[in-house]
């Protein structure tokens, strides 16, 4: 059907157009007759999805413009939302296989609440694709409407037809002497509120607050930059995060990139409460840390790397450790005592101390000079144990650490220990001549007391990410708070008509207009001002 | 500060709450007068409303102050803004409801308003006195000044998202017509009922642990729970103290008796909580929510079987008169100031937050997913309102649902699903 849209001010309007570009009176003719108040949504202009004849974009198009399916979508987001809160999702429970530890801890409930997908809601594709198609939603929905009521609201005519007046929520009727006269006290009154206005011989318009119209359409905006920097999460080098374990005193390289970071320190404070009764409470905890970057040896094993400091800082909760981009981030930590370094001080038979033997446990060096041996570390074991009579290592970490070394005295002649300080043993398995022997002895130690886990980030797109969210802010702020008024004026001979339309708080508008009335001289209450007498948001 | 002047600043400040929720009562009835009375007073109907309401405004404000005195020396004892467990914040977001009602009351000057919003922060601040009221120090991880904004503008927020309730369930009952038998007609009503059902839930509940907590009602229990250490796989058992307030209908799983008071000849506890509920205190958990449920149904089943009709049925005549356009009006005026302060408080600053003090501004916690979805609630809510009209009791539906969520989000997180939020409760 194709419906003439050339309307009787000689004004030819796009199909879709529900009311005249120009005058404003309404196209259709059943809405002609109606006697309701006008529709006065996106200025009744036609828009890109009420196109005829749509093709498949078209459709897609028209099923995202649709303010109905962005509220369903939100609907269903927020539904499953609400069912990925029943129960612990995967990336906090303690147990890394999911499908049991759901079937153990919470029976056949659990079971089918993994096997829904629902143990991962947030990282799951549907959520993603939810995600995605409110974003969809809210750029089309925003184009579909922007751009229609921006040429509208910039093409605006002063001069309206009788019907688009009478037709408003907000209008006053009368009669008035000297139109000249009149509408110099009226333009006067208006200015004084603040109202722009656009003269038309006898017809005049006041127009105010007209950015608050583009709130939703900010607001839309600034969740798209939200939305959109989450997406450059995939970009190299824009999102790390991991976990970095350094003990107390030690150095560590933070994977993936040319950093080390070193505990120096470690210190919980706990103290009994002030108020509370004999229970012990956490105040603090930090990291007196240490950032190096690595200027050479950095990938190679076989030489200890160069390293460079280039912060120091103090890392507790609330205060990461920044630098170029890197955030380290106290998370956890460990209590455990755990021997970091050690010194054996080196004796002869006659009880002559030769020297000092300083052991990094955690990374031994393998030659040593002590006054004028040299002196091999030929075997270590970490954490001594014994199978089948031959010393082998429990782990890695040096909770009872035994050492084989073998010793070239300057004369040439060799000998092999196995030392065992912490149960004060030692043996010669070998030597040449009869020299009384060698004593290692314990002298010293560092000890590790805590185990600092930080967590390493890095997130580019935080700043997108605040930015969206106070655009989206300032545009839910300025659309609400604000409201879009006009007042039209159109004197024919002594007749006056006076409509107002707001985009909300009709209430202040009617309030507004009477006052500005009274000031021309007409004497109204904002109450009769209303003209279908059910019209307050 | 010394132990000695620490609780006394502690118990000066709980007698300026007292005040100040007396007050709050006083303000309510004085709201009530302004409203209703002007139907039987003798002089001018709109002078009446103005002066009784600008006493009543007055009298609200003196509350607030009281309050205000009851936070400021509570955050002086503390060392910190009293907000960080649910008897501090469940009291500050009363104080919060009574401020937004405030701001509301100055911008449209409708007594009315009062005589909604101060009831439901006397419930708030009474429910928030149900809890522990120990001072406790910040655990590091809250030690930010973040906690001062994101906690104070969520509240805020929420406050005045609690308002545009209030004036909705008030458009409710005085729109609905109790006498429809239609379908639709009979699920409004049971709509309506549903809603005071739980109020009067509430408020029995609190009466219920005032009661107990006045005869100094004790109970507890030796709970054996087995834990399992993920590390070494091993499976150790731990054995905790369980206290009750309220008598033992449930005690915990897998438990002993260390004290109970005899309660009506009840010796010991008829039933043992099920294994299946999880999480710390699950017993004394299903205890309390069975208590609440059991005396809110008698209580409610008294005063039905007192009126002989339903409660929306007998309090919507005191609505009779008031414009209902005016509290559309309202309540959807408080949820359009209260959408944008909330999302900058319980989204923007808690993420801000988040990211400095765990490394991530969003993680899916149930709390934050809880303040999400009170987002999406509102969100549709605007755009269902602006774009597809929904105005009156469509609207009014929404915003009493809206607030559902926001106390499950509130307390019910907390309460039910564990998380970084989680803190003590009854």
């Amino acid at each position: 059907m194709l419906n003439n849209t050339k309307c009787e001010c000689g004004h030819q309007n796009p199909v879709g157009t529900v009311l005249c570009e120009a005058c404003g009176l309404p196209v259709q003719q059943e809405m002609l007759e109606s006697d309701q108040p006008l529709e006065m949504r996106y200025e009744g202009a036609a828009r890109r999805s009420q196109k005829s004849n749509p093709n498949i974009l078209d459709r897609v198009w028209n099923f995202f413009s649709s303010v109905k399916v962005a509220v369903y979508l939100i609907i269903i987001t927020l539904i499953v939302s609400i069912f990925g809160t029943i129960l612990p999702q995967e990336n906090v429970i303690p147990s890394l296989d999911p499908p049991a530890y759901y079937a153990e801890q919470y029976g056949w409930f659990g079971e089918l609440y993994h096997k829904l997908g629902l143990s991962d809601t947030f990282g799951s594709w549907w959520y993603k694709i939810l995600v995605l198609m409110i974003a969809a939603s809210l750029i089309i929905c925003s184009l579909d409407r922007v751009i229609p009521l921006y040429k509208a609201l910039s093409r605006q005519q002063a001069k309206k037809h009788e019907t688009f007046l009478r037709r408003q929520k907000v209008l006053y009727e009368g009669s008035v002497s000297n139109a000249d006269e009149w509408l110099e006290r009226m333009e006067q009154a208006l200015r004084s509120r603040h109202y722009r206005l656009t003269r038309d011989g006898h017809a005049l318009l006041g127009e105010k607050h007209r950015f608050s119209r583009w709130g939703p359409y900010i607001n839309h905006v600034g969740l798209i930059i939200l939305l959109g920097a989450l997406l450059t999460r995939g970009i190299p080098g824009w999102y790390m995060a991991q976990n970095v374990v350094v003990n107390e005193g030690e150095t560590v390289p933070v994977p993936g990139t040319p950093y080390y970071i070193q505990n120096i320190q470690f210190t919980e404070i706990k103290e009994i409460g002030p108020h509370v009764s004999g229970q012990q409470f956490q105040f603090a905890f930090e990291t007196e840390a240490v950032l190096y970057r690595c200027v050479d040896n950095c990938n190679n094993p076989l030489q200890k790397p160069v390293l460079e400091e280039v912060k120091r800082h103090t890392i507790k909760p609330n205060e990461p450790l920044e630098y170029e981009g890197y955030s380290f981030y106290q998370i956890d930590y460990n209590f455990n005592l755990r021997p970091m370094h050690m010194t054996l001080t080196l004796q002869n038979a006659n009880e002559e101390t030769i020297g000092d033997l300083p052991i990094d446990l955690n990374n031994p060096e393998t030659s040593y000079a002590v006054g004028d041996m040299r002196i091999e570390l030929t075997g270590y074991y970490a954490d001594l144990t014994s199978e089948n009579g031959v010393p082998a290592s429990k782990s890695r970490v040096p909770n009872n650490p035994a050492f084989i070394f073998d010793v070239t005295h300057a004369d040439g002649t060799t000998e092999s220990y196995f030392v065992v300080p912490f149960e004060q043993f030692q043996t010669r398995l070998k030597g040449t001549g009869d020299v009384a022997g060698l004593s290692f002895e314990l002298t010293d130690m560092e000890v590790s007391r805590y185990t600092s886990y930080l967590l390493v980030r890095v997130e580019k797109a935080l700043t997108f990410i605040l930015a969206g969210a106070l655009i989206f802010l300032f545009g839910v702020v300025i659309g609400v708070y604000w409201q879009h008024r006009r007042i039209w004026v159109r004197i024919d001979g002594e007749r006056l008509i006076v409509a107002a339309h707001t985009n909300k708080n009709w209430f202040g508008l009617r309030q507004e207009l009477a006052k500005i009335l009274t000031k021309t001289g007409v004497e109204t209450d904002a109450n009769s001002l209303d003209n279908y007498g059910v019209t307050k948001q | 500060m010394s132990l000695e002047q620490i609780q006394s600043l502690l118990d000066l400040s709980s007698k300026f709450l007292m005040v100040a929720f007396l007050v709050y009562n006083v303000s309510f009835i004085v709201f009530g007068i302004a409203v209703l009375g002007k139907r039987w007073s003798k002089r001018d109907a709109k002078s009446h409303e103005r002066r009784w309401g600008t006493i009543g405004l007055i009298i609200t404000i003196v509350g607030l102050l009281s309050q205000g005195a009851f936070t400021g020396l509570r955050w002086v004892a503390n060392g910190h803004i009293p907000v960080s467990n649910l008897y501090e914040f469940l009291t500050f977001f009363g104080m919060m409801i009574v401020l937004a009602f405030v701001v509301i009351y100055v911008i449209y000057r409708k007594p009315l308003t009062g005589l909604f919003a101060m009831p439901l922060a006397v419930v708030i601040v009474a429910y928030g006195a149900v809890f522990p009221s120990d001072v406790k120090p910040l655990i590091p991880q809250l030690q930010s000044i973040w906690l001062y904004l994101h906690v104070s503008l969520a509240a805020l927020g929420e406050a005045f998202l609690a308002i545009g309730f209030a004036a909705g369930l008030m458009y409710l009952l005085r729109t609905i017509n109790f006498k429809e038998r239609s379908r639709s007609g009979r699920w409004k009503n049971l709509g309506v009922e549903v809603t005071m059902f739980s109020l009067v839930t509430l408020i029995t509940f609190i009466a219920l642990v005032f009661i107990f907590r006045g005869v100094g009602y004790h109970a507890e229990f030796l709970q054996k729970v087995v834990e399992k250490d993920i590390k070494t796989n091993t499976e150790f058992e731990v054995e905790n103290i369980v206290e009750y307030t309220l008598p033992p209908i449930f005690k915990p799983h897998n438990s002993e008796t260390v004290e109970m008071k005899p309660f009506l000849g009840l010796k010991e506890p008829l039933f043992e909580a099920p294994s299946w509920l999880k999480g710390v205190n699950a017993g004394r958990k299903l205890n309390t929510i069975v208590w609440s449920l059991a005396v809110g149904l008698i209580v409610y089943g008294l005063i039905r079987l007192i009126i002989r009709r339903p409660l929306g049925a007998a309090v919507s005549p005191i609505m009779n008169g008031i414009d209902e356009q005016d509290l559309d009006e309202i309540s959807y005026r408080a949820i359009a100031i209260g959408y944008p302060i909330f999302t900058l408080g319980a989204l923007i600053f808690a993420s801000i937050w988040a990211q400095q003090a765990w490394g991530r501004f969003w993680a899916f916690d149930p709390k934050e997913t809880w303040a999400l979805i009170t987002w999406l609630f509102y969100t549709a809510y605007l755009h269902l309102r602006l774009s597809r009209g929904w105005q009156g009791e469509k609207s009014a539906w929404l915003s009493v649902i809206g607030f559902l969520i926001i106390m499950f989000t509130l307390i019910g997180v907390n309460l039910v699903i564990a998380g970084l939020h989680s803190y003590a409760g009854v």
